[in-house]
């Protein structure tokens, strides 16, 4: 079962997200701090959905160390935004892809499944 | 019977003879001093024991002036030819200076010497009888007597120069016919003869026309009484170069008398004064001119005997004052208007220190009307300096004092509207301007300068651009050259310095000007300060921004319930329940596009709105977009009418969102019809798009409208469409960034095409 880590602050978000993740047969971590993503030390998700504004932590910062760190560098990273012109920036600081609020539960799946295949 | 002289007696007379005599030998060349006499040693300043015994020219060396005289060699030759003829041989007058004893001088001296041979009882010479006489004092006389001759003659040549040369003409005329003894030529030249023409000639004969002008007359007069005649600007007709002209004297007749008194002839002597006459009576003619100037400007003139009291006038004058004809001087005092008297006395008593008198002042005529009159002069004085006299003009200036008046109502009445309007554009809250057909500004009011804390005068020309921030500067100032080189409406914002330390957004418009006869003039415009509405816009859209993104969060987290929702029925089998859900999402996509709208729309109001431009197909572009939106209608069948168009450069989702909208538009507003027709393709390097309906179709007065911001239909179907009225507003926008135009056609009731040209343009 392929593992999944979700980083939002928004709780609602987090929970539907997870519900639907869990639902399509994932292994999902979630968690509303961005900065326990940081702290992964074993047991590495097979992918990160990161929400890129966060309180008090940016997606993209986070995903810009995990792309620095060697340990963590080959994980995909999904970002997430309300916001649609920060796709460029996102996939500048290293994401594998991005995702734009709201968003068609397909639309996740299928990058998802993209992500985790390649 | 005489007395019998001794031998002695005669050597006595020899010695006090008063002629020098020399007694000389013939024993040339020496010629020894035989004896020399008293006579001869006072005459030449000698003594005997200086000559006797010694040759003649021993004792009597070369004087300085013999050296011209050549005496030694005259002498000699004189003692020669006395030898030889045995007479006496004299030596007139000749000059043989003698020293001046004690010194080395010489005296001037002239001699006339005789040398007489003496025979002996053979008839031979024995010596020779010298005897120099001195004859310095006749030489002199002789002398001067030439020289006063010639003196005389000189002067006689000099006087008949002169009067040859007289710039007056004179001339002699002799008898009764008065021929002409002597004439100068200047003379002649008046005549307009040659002096050989003249001389010796009647007067009257060589000058036939001049006969029976009376000039006979005057010459027998002078000549028969002795009285002289003076003739003074005396005209004459006279022919000189073949043209009989009159001409001007001054002359006078004199009497010529003989050294007896009696009168032979008449002496003329006279001087054209033609020039003269002609340019007094030219000064006459101005003068006469000037006068009737004078009057034809209704100059009154006068003329104030200060100390008589009394004042000549000319009848234009007393015109002036009201009388038909001049009256004394109180009279016109009288009617002066008693208000301007003290004005008067105050000018006359001023004019007695400068010289010149000028005042106005009315006069009222006997009917009682009141005319202004203007009173010029000037002052003369004795050799006291005591004013005695003015002379001066009146003029009447009723017609030009009441011009005047107007005048000042009317410039009082200007200066009241300057002032109005410049209270207007003080007090007005917008800044005003004005330019030049250069784009020069030159005129700000005190509001602009209010803000900007520059001085008018620095706001001139370009100055004004100094109140923008350099950010906007340059724009401002060449849109305003823009709008002025096309002569259309002046529309600019930009921020300026403000007074109080911040930026403040203004929009300034200007309209161009046309002067009366058509040419361009300028601008005039305003400015208005828009930074509270550009604050409050801005508080706007950043609460549209805040809150369309705060909706999307709660708007994200229901799609995905309801989306897991929708599944977990599904695989339920309660179709029916998850169909309802589906729907649901539905409306929250529905809800999402609005959002959408709001956000671009804030996006696009603060020029936010980021395009990610690159290549793409256009036509397949439009065909998975038709496709979609195929999904969303049962009742339309969209149709594609696609002719080639290649890629296009630009943002692939922005000109989808653009696509879709107007896709959208069609159906929604062609509830009635079952197609939509969709054409692509290419022309005038431009891809273009358009989507035909068959609709309800737009009004033509709405036609331009329905591309503004919340732009809805109106009227009765108002309510019929929903939407906030941003789709093609937004539509709209993104193809003007990115450099297309987009329009419409449509007819009421037979549907509406909308279209879209994107310029072709390639990723260089």
């Amino acid at each position: 079962m392929k593992k999944i880590m979700i980083a939002d602050d928004d709780p609602g978000i987090l929970d539907a997200v997870c519900i639907m993740l869990e639902f399509e047969g994932y292994n999902v971590t979630c968690t509303p701090d961005g900065a326990d993503v940081l702290k992964l030390q074993s047991d590495l998700p097979d992918l990160l959905l990161l929400d890129i504004w966060m309180s008090g932590m940016d997606g993209r910062d986070i995903c810009r160390q995990l792309k620095q760190n060697a340990a963590t560098h080959h994980l995909p990273v999904v970002l997430i935004s309300a916001s649609r012109d920060i796709e460029i920036s996102a996939l500048a600081a290293g994401a594998d892809d991005f995702l734009a609020k709201p968003f068609e539960i397909d639309d996740l799946l299928g990058k998802i499944e993209r992500n985790l295949a390649g | 019977m005489s007395k019998i002289i001794p031998e002695s007696g005669y050597k006595a007379t020899f010695n006090k003879i008063t002629a020098a005599l020399l007694l000389i030998d013939i024993d040339a060349p020496s010629y020894t001093i035989l004896d020399v006499n008293e006579a001869y040693l006072l005459a030449t300043n000698t003594t005997r024991e200086a000559l006797v015994g010694k040759s003649v020219f021993g004792a009597f060396p070369a004087s300085p002036s013999d050296e011209d005289a050549k005496n030694i060699k005259m002498t000699i030759n004189s003692f020669e030819q006395a030898i030889q003829t045995k007479t006496t041989h004299t030596m007139w007058d000749y000059r043989y200076d003698i020293p001046i004893r004690g010194t080395d001088e010489f005296e001037e001296r002239y001699w006339t010497t005789s040398n007489t041979p003496v025979l002996d009882d053979d008839g031979n010479v024995s010596y020779l009888i010298h005897s120099p006489a001195n004859v310095t004092e006749l030489i002199k006389l002789r002398e001067k007597e030439i020289a006063s001759v010639e003196a005389i003659k000189n002067h006689r040549q000099q006087l008949y120069a002169t009067f040859m040369q007289a710039p007056v003409g004179i001339a002699i005329f002799r008898g009764a016919e008065y021929i002409v003894d002597l004439i100068n030529p200047t003379l002649c030249g008046i005549y307009g003869k040659t002096v050989d023409e003249m001389l010796g000639q009647p007067v009257f004969d060589v000058l036939v026309h001049i006969r029976g002008q009376g000039f006979d007359q005057l010459l027998d007069q002078v000549r028969l009484t002795g009285v002289p005649f003076k003739g003074q600007a005396y005209p004459a007709s006279l022919l000189r170069n073949g043209r009989l002209e009159t001409v001007y004297f001054d002359f006078v007749y004199e009497p010529y008398r003989e050294i007896d008194g009696t009168i032979s002839g008449v002496i003329a002597v006279a001087t054209e004064v033609t020039e003269q006459v002609t340019a007094k009576q030219l000064i006459e003619e101005a003068e006469e001119r000037a006068r009737l100037a004078v009057d034809a400007v209704g100059l009154g003139t006068y003329d104030l005997n200060l100390e008589a009291g009394e004042m000549i006038t000319t009848k234009i004058f007393a015109n002036i004052f009201g009388f038909d004809e001049p009256v004394p001087w109180a009279d016109y005092v009288r009617v002066f208007h008693p208000d301007d008297l003290a004005a008067r006395e105050e000018a006359h008593a001023a004019a007695m220190r400068s010289g010149r008198l000028f005042y106005e002042a009315r006069v009222i005529w006997p009917d009682g009307s009141v005319h202004w009159a203007r009173v010029e002069g000037k002052v003369y004085y004795d050799a006291g300096a005591k004013p005695t006299r003015i002379l001066g003009t009146l003029l009447d200036i009723t017609a030009q004092k009441q011009a005047r008046e107007e005048q000042e109502k009317l410039m009082a009445l200007v200066a009241d509207s300057e002032q109005l309007l410049r209270n207007i554009t003080t007090a007005a809250p917008n800044g005003l301007w004005m330019s030049d057909e250069q784009g020069k500004i030159t005129y700000v009011n005190q509001t602009w300068s209010d803000w900007t804390g520059l001085a008018y005068e620095e706001n001139l020309a370009e100055g004004w651009l100094k109140a923008i921030v350099p950010e906007d500067r340059q724009r401002a100032g060449e849109t305003l050259l823009k709008s002025l080189n096309g002569r259309s409406l002046y529309e600019a914002e930009f921020r300026i310095h403000h007074i109080d330390g911040t930026k403040h957004w203004c929009v300034a418009t200007g309209k161009p000007q046309y002067r009366g006869d058509g040419s361009f003039s300028g601008y005039i415009g305003s400015c208005v300060d828009i930074t509270e509405q550009k604050n409050l816009q801005q508080q706007k859209d950043d609460f549209i921004g805040i809150a369309s993104h705060e909706l999307k969060t709660p708007v994200t987290s229901i799609k995905a319930y309801t989306q897991v929702l929708e599944r977990m029925l599904l695989k339920k089998g309660e179709a029916r329940e998850a169909g309802m859900i589906s729907r649901m999402d539905g409306q929250l996509n529905r809800l999402t596009s609005l959002i959408g709208d709001l956000l671009d729309v804030t996006k696009i109001n603060s020029g936010k709105l980021q395009f990610n431009d690159r290549d793409f197909e256009f036509n397949d572009h439009v065909k998975e977009l038709m496709e979609d939106l195929q999904r969303t209608t049962e009742k339309h069948i969209l149709i594609a009418d696609f002719h080639p168009t290649g890629t296009v450069f630009g943002d692939k989702e922005r000109i989808g969102q653009v696509i879709t909208n107007l896709i959208t538009n069609a159906i929604k507003y062609s509830p009635h019809a079952d197609r939509i027709i969709i054409h692509t393709g290419i022309k005038n390097e431009e891809v273009s798009l358009c989507v035909q309906d068959f609709g309800i179709g737009i009004e033509e007065d709405k036609l331009n409208k329905v591309f503004e911001q919340f732009y809805r239909v109106s009227g009765d179907l108002q309510h019929t469409f929903p939407g906030l009225g941003l789709g093609l507003y937004i539509s709209s926008e993104i193809i003007k960034r990115e450099g297309g135009r987009i329009w419409v056609t449509s007819k009421p009731g037979e549907g509406s095409t909308f279209c879209f040209a994107l310029p072709l343009k390639t990723n260089i």
